[in-house]
């Protein structure tokens, strides 16, 4: 899933100033999963504002709503009328959501309240790591199921550097080296040998390298 | 203990707002234990004097 982050306080703060009636806006998919922009946070988020509105002594009127999903036209049209009541939205979902949602209410602004960090999983309670890098050319077959792109913190594609130290990376202890964990599962997996195979120079263009990707599927 | 840290990100919140995160707080203690209970009483009517009225008290949040 995309993992997202709530931006500061203060920041939120500083980017609300100025408007007069807001709506909090959530997604129910992704970013409710993280605990980052789903109705509970709406709800505290929104509540929040009005606390620091009123210690403020600023007269805010603030609305909540949260939708299925923002990176949906489907889901975004039931909400475009009554978002319209609104001097700007402010948007809790990540950053493909925050710029559908201003595509569709153009010319509300549309505001992120979110910083969108990683596609990764639950490792556990409130915990969530980055584990794809979206590069567009998976290679995990080859590499026991684990993406030495995204959890190597060079991309290396053919085994470690000379930084790996007794199975962590040098970029800090806590953080396991993708290369020595490759090996292991590929130990395990009796699959040693596929590392045999000399990867040869990544064809970077299915990456962001190439500017926004588009998928489109025939039904 | 979930409560704990429920507790906790609630004082964030509060602080973040601009109200003072004293205002809430967790005790543990037994039923039996009655001293406990008192001294977290008379900790917690200290601070509501010190700390005064709930500002947020003047007039209904919108």
């Amino acid at each position: 899933m995309i993992v997202a982050a709530r931006k500061p306080f203060e920041e939120i703060k500083e980017k609300v100033q100025g408007y007069k009636k807001l709506l909090v806006l959530g997604c129910g998919t992704c970013v409710s999963v993280c605990m980052a922009g789903g109705e509970r946070e709406v709800k505290l988020l929104a509540t929040q504002l009005r606390m620091a509105n009123q210690l403020g002594n600023k007269d805010v009127e603030i609305g909540e709503a949260t939708i299925q999903r923002q990176c949906d036209r489907e889901y975004i049209e039931p909400i475009v009328e009554m978002a319209k009541n609104y001097d700007a939205v402010f948007s809790m979902a990540c950053g493909a959501g925050v710029q559908l949602v201003a595509d569709m209410l153009e010319p509300i602004p549309v505001i992120p309240a979110l910083n969108t960090r990683f596609i990764g999983v639950t490792e556990a309670e409130g915990v969530w790591v980055e584990r794809c890098h979206a590069c567009g050319d998976c290679m995990l077959d080859k590499t026991g199921g684990i993406c030495p792109v995204t959890r190597c913190a060079k991309s290396l594609l053919d085994g470690p550097c000379g930084g790996s130290v007794e199975g962590k990376c040098e970029i800090s202890p806590d953080i396991p080296c993708a290369w020595q964990i490759i090996i292991d599962r590929l130990e395990a997996l009796g699959q040693l040998d596929k590392l045999e195979e000399i990867a040869p120079p990544r064809d970077w263009s299915t990456s962001h390298a190439g500017g926004p990707r588009r998928i489109t599927v025939e039904y | 203990m979930r409560a704990k840290r429920r507790v906790e990100q609630a004082k964030r919140l509060l602080e973040e707002v601009g109200l003072e995160s004293e205002r809430l707080e967790m005790f543990n203690l037994g039923a039996s234990d009655a001293a406990l209970f008192v001294a977290a009483c008379n900790e917690m009517t200290e601070r509501a004097r010190r700390l005064g009225p709930n500002p947020l008290k003047r007039g209904k949040v919108k």
